[in-house]
């Protein structure tokens, strides 16, 4: 029994690791993309 | 004066919801035909045994109901936004809580009088034997249809106007609608059933609540969202 | 709404970076303190070390709602568009939190009572929150005016929140009514520093997130604001 629920410990803590390591590279990649986004609206209209 | 002139205005449009509703009669009758067809389809999941049917009789018409009434929610603005009138509706001076009364009244005459039919053939093929007091049971189900036309009408007032608004529509209604829903299907259980007087009671009585703070809400938020 | 140029402004990542990594380095530290100094439970055993990830990622579910509600209020109030971002970044936040409140909840559940599932009002109303939570982000992403969807958002957004507790009353009384039991959790004190610091950790690391989330907001609205300034003649930045 004790080993079943040993289970289920790790495979919560290895979930919640999971999603909050997940989040963090998909909230940067996104500040990331929109800044380059920002950055080539501003470029482009300083060349026009 | 400026609160006659609303009152004049909640009539105009109840009248003018109903009479194109009428002109297109197959709007009601398809959806009623709809109710019935989906507590049907009910009576298969559920039956065919008649004690399953009795005691899930409460939740099937219940949801029937809302199934069935969703679409005329979508539909009560339909009309404006074929003919652009709703801008024009906007522009005349005047509270928009006349507007999504005139609608609330409007959608509430179309959701009681299908479900009396949805009613009467549930009870019908549900096998369900009416007690005698069963005025209190019409009384729980004007209660129930009241939240559940002042939540629908107020969210189809954005998903109509929205992409996807077939989906948009349950995806944001059904949740809100868990209390009401639960409320009525509960209090109309009992009702059935016969015992446990204050088990309905009780029911009723949150139901009556829930009716209050959610009418007051999507009156109060109406205006953020027929404005934009 | 506005027309307050900050609003278009990019946002300053200021010592928001530095806060980020200093979250994590707590989050890391209170976890493995937390595991490693709380001693296993007389009747549940291993199992009450659960209750480092999934108690902090509830209440963290709850309070990223709780800034929806507040931010959407300040959006129809004040009529900053900025209101309107950091309710939508808090949402996506919140209902990742959400979705691992919930499958967390089922691990519990499933060595607890024997079934992934058990309709009880806590774990019932977090479902209900989660739907909440989904049927705003896809208003969002099906409105494409910024002024409309902010309103329609902040709407939405207001009325679930009123929703949640009212789903949680109905369910336990719903509950109550049949006559099943509630589960009553409470709590040893030795257990109480490390559930806190968790608390503390997961805090710092949401408000982390909305905020990036928020950043990346703002960058998409400065980027259309300086098209649509171009298109319409010189750019005035």
């Amino acid at each position: 029994m004790a080993e079943s629920t040993l289970g289920y410990v790790v495979a919560s803590y290895v979930l919640t690791w999971v999603v909050i390591l997940g989040m963090l590279v998909r909230v940067l990649g996104a500040v990331r993309q929109a800044r380059h986004e920002y950055e080539a609206v501003v470029k482009g209209d300083f060349n026009s | 004066m400026a609160f006659r002139d609303d009152l004049r205005r909640v009539r105009a449009i109840v009248w003018k919801d109903l009479t194109t509703e009428r002109r297109s009669k197959a709007g009601f009758n398809a959806v009623a035909a709809l109710g019935v067809t989906i507590l049907v389809l009910f009576g298969f999941a559920l039956g065919p045994d008649a004690q399953a049917l009795r005691d899930a009789a409460a939740g099937a018409l219940w949801l029937a109901v809302l199934f069935a009434g969703v679409l005329a929610f979508n539909r009560s603005y339909q009309v404006e936004l074929d003919g652009g009138a709703l801008e024009a509706l906007l522009l005349y001076p005047g509270a928009r809580w006349a507007i999504f009364a005139g609608k609330f009244i409007a959608n509430l005459i179309f959701v009681v009088a299908m479900l009396v039919i949805v009613v009467t053939v549930g009870l019908v093929l549900f096998q369900v034997t009416v007690p005698s007091d069963w005025g209190k049971i019409v009384g729980i189900m004007l209660l129930g249809v009241v939240g559940l036309v002042a939540l629908g009408t107020f969210y189809a007032a954005m998903s109509s106007r929205s992409r996807a608004r077939e989906v948009l529509l349950p995806l944001l209604l059904y949740p809100m609608l868990i209390p009401v829903l639960l409320a009525s299907m509960e209090a109309t259980k009992a009702f059935l059933q016969g015992d446990l007087m204050n088990q309905a009671g009780s029911w009723a009585q949150m139901l009556g609540l829930f009716d209050v703070i959610f009418l007051v809400a999507t009156f109060l938020a109406f205006e953020y969202v027929i404005e934009v | 709404m506005t027309t307050d140029r900050s609003t278009f402004d990019p946002p300053k990542a200021g010592w928001w970076p530095a806060f980020g990594w200093v979250s994590f380095a707590f989050f890391a530290f209170t976890q493995v303190y937390a595991v490693v100094t709380s001693p296993a439970d007389r009747m549940m055993g291993h199992m009450q070390k659960m209750m480092y990830v999934h108690v902090p990622a509830a209440w963290v579910t709850f309070l990223a709602f709780g800034i929806v509600l507040a931010a959407s209020v300040l959006f129809l109030w004040k009529e900053d568009e900025r209101h309107d971002l950091i309710a939508a970044s808090a949402a996506e936040v919140g209902s990742v939190f959400c979705a691992l409140t919930l499958i967390l909840g089922m691990l519990w559940g499933r060595p607890t009572w024997g079934v992934w599932w058990s309709w009880d009002a806590r774990l019932t109303s977090t479902l209900v929150l989660f739907l909440i939570f989904v049927g705003y982000l896809a208003l969002r992403s099906f409105v494409e005016d910024p002024q409309r969807r902010g309103q329609w958002s902040a709407a939405v957004g207001i009325l679930g929140a009123i929703n949640v507790p009212i789903v949680w009353m109905s369910v336990k009384w719903w509950r109550t009514l049949h006559q099943l039991q509630s589960n009553p959790r409470s709590l040893d004190p030795v257990y109480l520093r490390g559930l806190m610091l968790n608390f503390l950790a997961f805090t710092l690391l949401m408000v982390f997130f909305i905020r990036r989330r928020y950043e990346a907001a703002r960058y998409e609205r400065a980027a259309e604001h300086a098209s649509q300034a171009a298109a319409l003649g010189g750019y005035d930045g």
